[in-house]
């Protein structure tokens, strides 16, 4: 998949903005708060209608305007051009055309264009609490097939009204709150162990493709485990909510299922969430990216645009070097404000300078 | 926090947001077309709502909309009393309706269970339905609730409470368009679709 052109208009610090890109590797050069992540959190957004930076709409249209336009043309692997409008407003819905067509649900937009994101953000997805952790697996599924996605909210809607539930209860288990957690359960443990058993074939699949990204970057052979392995899951999860349900009702929440999952990583057998050093963590996550980036291109036979925020300054030059030199196949998009070495391929450069794109001649 | 509304206004736009589908930012958009209407658009309109009030009732027997105490299918003596489709909404009926498929009676929830919105089971029209079993000689009872987790779970409480009396409890499908093409249908619906295949006759 390869992004032709975009253009913003009161998107962000953009006024009105267009570039287009080439195939192959992209540099986005501009010092800080030029607007170069802005410009990536524009693809981000067309392709999972969300923000990577966790904000609102409202916050990625320009101050004191109320709409902000991303049109994007994209190639696609079978030749087709598609062209992606958004509408994003701060008065009612977003709208997203694409060929022209409004699209019924905007989440039907997934899948149409594909992004792998790494940003400096990212590095909590090493470093945080498990939900980024579960976030990155189900972001996954859901660009596999959209399915996941159905079940992820699913999932999402039956630990809130399980929840709900055991609230009304107060803690007390007569008759009818049995009788609606029986139900409950019996849902939940359709539907939760559809998502488990997801989580865990993705996990395994992933596993060798995030230690070789993990050692390429490094550059050296590591010690990595990576595991997804819920004791519910091999329990069964109706078995374990029976055994968890006096805890439940004590607590007033679930406490046992998939959404209270980890996916475990360790570096030289030590937890790397607390362990490792930050040039590890940051490595890590880089991998973390670059091996769902690699499985969806096989799986779904369309190599997602790479999109790279700013990732030299967060690395030690020695791993930024061999990022460069084994940047996957597909297009890519880097962000930086300094000058890339010349092993980086660059195929265009573009400037940013407050809001304004300043393009630079394709030299390919 | 302060209202930067006055008080007759903000109370407008407080009861216009608790309909359904309507935010804070509609309301505000409705109230403030009210205010601006001619005074007798405004009188018409509350006028058809407090007469759409008092003259539809709902159907003692089945809680469809009804202008009398029985409605227009439970009270034709030519539908089928023994089966029974079991909808959450009086819209639901329009829409299967429509389809001219179906000739049985129907009974309408009046919503599915949702702790979240402090509904259970006894917030809903179950004990009627229940009732109806024996005293019509309900012999299918046809689950048409919406395909998302609420109608999931409405759907699997009916099933357990309708199966000791003896009445075959059926859900319809999820699946395809009509008239649509394969390869555009959404691989969710067609997912279902193929779930739920059936072998053919022939």
């Amino acid at each position: 998949m390869i992004l032709r052109h975009l253009h913003l208009s009161n998107f962000r610090n953009f006024i009105d903005a267009q570039v287009s890109f080439t195939s192959g590797v992209n540099a986005i050069v501009g010092t800080n708060g030029q607007g170069k992540t802005s410009l990536a959190e524009a693809l981000g957004f067309l392709s999972t209608t969300k923000s990577f930076r966790g904000v609102p709409t409202e916050a990625m249209i320009r101050d004191s305007t109320h709409t902000a336009f991303i049109r994007a043309r994209v190639l696609h692997a079978d030749g087709r051009e598609v062209t992606i409008d958004a509408r994003l407003t701060n008065q009612g819905r977003n709208q997203v055309l694409v060929n022209g067509k409004k699209l019924p649900k905007i989440r039907d937009l997934l899948g149409i264009l594909r992004t792998t994101v790494f940003s400096p953000d990212d590095l909590d997805l090493v470093k945080s609490g498990p939900h980024l952790r579960r976030d990155y697996l189900d972001d996954t599924l859901a660009a596999l097939a959209k399915k996941y996605d159905a079940l992820r909210l699913d999932v999402d809607r039956i630990v809130r009204q399980r929840n709900a539930v055991l609230k009304q209860s107060g803690g007390r288990l007569n008759s009818a709150v049995a009788s609606m957690l029986d139900l409950w359960d019996e849902k939940f443990s359709i539907s939760g162990t559809q998502l488990g058993a997801a989580r865990l074939e993705l996990a395994e699949k992933l596993t060798p493709l995030i230690v070789h990204a993990y050692e390429e970057l490094a550059q050296r052979p590591s010690d990595i485990t990576i595991s997804y392995s819920p004791e519910w899951l091999t329990v069964g999860l109706a078995k374990s909510l029976v055994e968890a349900r006096v805890e439940d009702l004590r607590r007033l929440i679930t406490t046992v299922g998939p959404h209270r999952d980890d996916f475990e990583i360790t570096i030289n057998s030590l937890p790397a969430r607390t362990h490792a050093s930050q040039g590890e963590q940051r490595t890590m996550a880089l991998a973390l990216r670059l091996a769902v980036h690699r499985l969806i291109g096989e799986q779904v036979g369309e190599t997602p645009i790479l999109i790279l925020d700013d990732v030299l300054s967060e690395l030690d030059p020695d791993r930024a070097r061999s990022l460069l030199q084994h940047f996957p196949v597909g297009q890519v998009l880097i962000t930086t404000a300094s000058e890339l070495p010349v092993e980086a391929h660059i195929a265009k450069k573009v400037e940013i300078r407050g809001g304004t794109i300043i393009s630079a001649p394709e030299s390919d | 926090m302060a209202s930067a509304y006055t008080q007759p206004m903000q109370a407008l736009i407080d009861a216009l947001s608790r309909l359904p589908g309507i935010g804070p930012k509609s309301a505000q958009r409705i109230a403030f077309h009210l205010i601006k209407c001619e005074e007798r658009d405004v009188e018409q309109l509350s006028s058809a709502i407090t007469k759409a009030k008092t003259m539809v009732k709902f159907c003692q027997r089945c809680f469809n909309f009804s202008e009398s105490d029985l409605c227009q299918y439970c009270g034709d003596d030519r539908r089928d009393a023994t089966t029974i489709c079991v909808v959450e909404e009086s819209r639901d009926v329009i829409a299967i309706e429509k389809t001219r498929e179906f000739s049985g009676q129907y009974h309408v929830l009046l919503g599915t269970i949702n702790p979240l919105d402090g509904v259970g089971p006894e917030q809903l029209k179950i004990r009627e339905l229940l009732q109806r079993i024996e005293p019509q000689g309900v012999k299918e009872v046809i689950l048409c609730l919406n395909p998302n987790t609420e109608g999931d779970v409405t759907s699997m409480y009916l099933a357990r409470v309708l199966r000791p009396l003896g009445v075959k409890v059926t859900r319809i499908a999820s699946g395809l368009p009509v008239g649509g093409d394969l390869e555009y249908a959404d691989e969710l619906t067609l997912g279902r679709a193929l779930e739920g295949r059936r072998e053919v006759v022939g």
